[in-house]
């Protein structure tokens, strides 16, 4: 209860009232976000998220700190106070905190990041997924989108590259049994119509259930899982469609796993702020096992308001797996991120 | 159904308190780093700024903008509460150029496009940095983008202009990049110079 009221309290004085005079003050933003998800699916009924996504309301805040030759340190926070209605009135209020980092320049060549991000692997790291219903491999993959670490980045003429060492833990602080995620990303620059990454990864990563930091998700296994990976992904921008594929293989401790996605957005030419979104998307848990496939096929729509809110719907069919029947499910989604 | 009702209700309340509704940022840099450095080599820095049309003047710059552009701004996508990115280049402490990027609608969906100047507002450098379009190729290609080189706000508006559609089907996107390349020099001046 107290964790409840500190957090409605919070979020109430810092992010819906007071702080609408630093909206822009020239190096920084500060944008509220309101996300509403409600639908209805055939394995829960009614439901009020979307995968581990929940109806939320948060802030984000951004600044660049420069001095006399420039800007040398990047900050990012993004939260939210995310409620779950399946859960009882003492649970249902959660922290999530999502961007959480500090990042320090040395040159072009080299950044420094230290906090709460995306692992250098596959496509997570330069989509910015963060309000979409459509998500990368990643949560299958690594098991969640960001973690805490450091992260050594940076530009080269011909390609960009970042290097991640985290706790291997996702959205809660928690080291056990020796968890760690190790990453690195090589890429060709983004701005391109054609992108491309190479990938790697090794772990130890702890599986949780749920995207909250406080109070702490549930933990669902006390081991950490052995992880190896090597992934590509690649983006194509062609007039009105962009193509996206990313393709993961290696192993959870002794299994071979396999995962890809194939996403296909399509911008309608004569109303720029419908965009329809085709995905299939699969994640072998074990390559040597027959019914070991978990591939989902979805069919989303997004309808840009204005540049701060958007109205978005998606179609899932998750085809199922081993004993767990297949699901419809259809989610509607209101977003809103301004200042 | 009872769950979704009651998750709507808690946010009803909570939007309720939320305030007005400003824009979030316009078009920035993907790599500001690696851009900066190509086109201004001797760079040692750059600084970071955003500015809206709402807070530098309001309704009325927007008239004046919209003076200039000889076009009115789209309220959806160029309302005045969107933040601009500028990147003032440095040389040491000293400002030797400016680099700042535009959305701008073209035929088959969002163009990028982004201007290098002087501190004077010539053109030192244009290039797309996004361009969604079965010819991108031909507008992305430098032949066609180094001939901006050198023009200023001054050629725009005069129509001192002399390069052709480099496509065969896309007309549409050409005026989006004269109409962007205005545009963004316009606000260079309006928001940032003056």
């Amino acid at each position: 209860m107290k964790t409840k009221i500190i957090i409605i309290s919070l979020f109430n004085l810092i992010v819906l009232s007071g702080f609408n005079k630093f909206a822009y003050s020239g190096e920084s933003f500060f944008y509220k976000e309101i996300n509403l998800i409600g639908g209805y699916s055939s394995r829960d009924r009614w439901i009020d998220k979307n995968g581990m996504m929940n109806s939320s309301v948060g802030f984000e805040f951004y600044r660049k700190y420069s001095g006399d030759y420039g800007d040398f340190l990047t900050a990012d926070l993004q939260v939210r106070a995310a409620y779950d209605s399946t859960k009882n009135s003492r649970q249902a209020w959660g922290a999530e905190i999502h961007n959480a980092w500090l990042e320090y320049k040395f040159s072009q060549y080299a950044k420094i990041r230290g906090g709460h991000f995306a692992p250098s692997f596959g496509l997570e790291p330069v989509l910015d997924t963060h309000s979409t219903l459509l998500q990368t491999l990643a949560e299958q993959d690594i098991g969640f989108n960001k973690d805490w670490g450091i992260e050594m980045r940076g530009s080269f003429p011909k390609f960009d590259y970042e290097a991640g060492l985290q706790i291997g833990s996702g959205m809660s602080i928690r080291r056990q049994d020796d968890s760690y995620l190790a990453t690195l990303r090589i890429g060709t620059p983004q701005g391109r119509n054609l992108q491309g990454g190479f990938s790697l990864l090794s772990g130890r990563t702890l599986e949780s259930e749920g995207m909250r930091t406080f109070p702490k998700n549930k933990l669902l296994f006390r081991d950490a899982v052995n992880k190896k990976r090597v992934g590509l992904d690649g983006q194509y921008l062609y007039g009105s469609f962009l193509f996206k594929g990313e393709f993961a293989y290696g192993q959870d401790n002794k299994n071979d796993v396999l995962g890809y996605l194939t996403e296909i957005d399509y911008t309608l030419p004569s109303h720029q702020n419908i965009e329809f979104e085709l995905q299939y998307k699969s994640w072998i848990n074990d390559i040597h096992t027959n019914s070991s496939d978990e591939p989902t096929l979805t069919l989303g729509a997004t309808y840009k308001l204005n540049q701060s809110t958007a109205l978005r719907a998606a179609f899932l069919h998750d085809f199922g797996m081993m004993d767990i029947r297949p699901e419809d499910r259809f989610v509607v989604q209101f977003y809103f991120l301004g200042a | 159904m009872k769950k979704i009702l009651k998750t709507l209700l808690v946010f009803a309340v909570l939007i309720l308190f939320a305030g007005s509704a400003w824009a979030a940022v316009g078009c920035s840099l993907n790599d500001p780093d690696r851009d900066v450095k190509r086109i201004f080599p001797e760079s040692t820095g750059y600084k970071t700024t955003f500015v809206t049309i709402k807070e530098k003047g309001g309704e009325a710059l927007k008239k004046e903008i919209e003076d200039k552009l000889k076009d009115k701004l789209e309220p959806v996508y160029e309302s005045i509460d969107v933040p601009y990115s500028f990147y003032i280049i440095l040389k040491g402490k000293e400002a030797i150029g400016y680099i700042h990027g535009v959305n701008q609608k073209g035929k088959y969906g969002g163009i990028q496009l982004i201007v290098a100047t002087d501190t004077k507002g010539k053109i030192i450098s244009f290039y797309y940095q996004k361009m969604s379009s079965p010819e991108a190729g031909k507008f992305m290609d430098t032949k066609f983008t180094s001939q901006f080189n050198r023009l200023t706000l001054d050629d725009f508006i005069k129509g001192n202009l002399s390069m052709n559609d480099p496509s065969a089907n896309s007309p549409e996107d050409f005026r989006a990049t004269l109409r962007g390349l205005k545009k963004n020099l316009i606000l260079l001046e309006l928001l940032l110079q003056k």
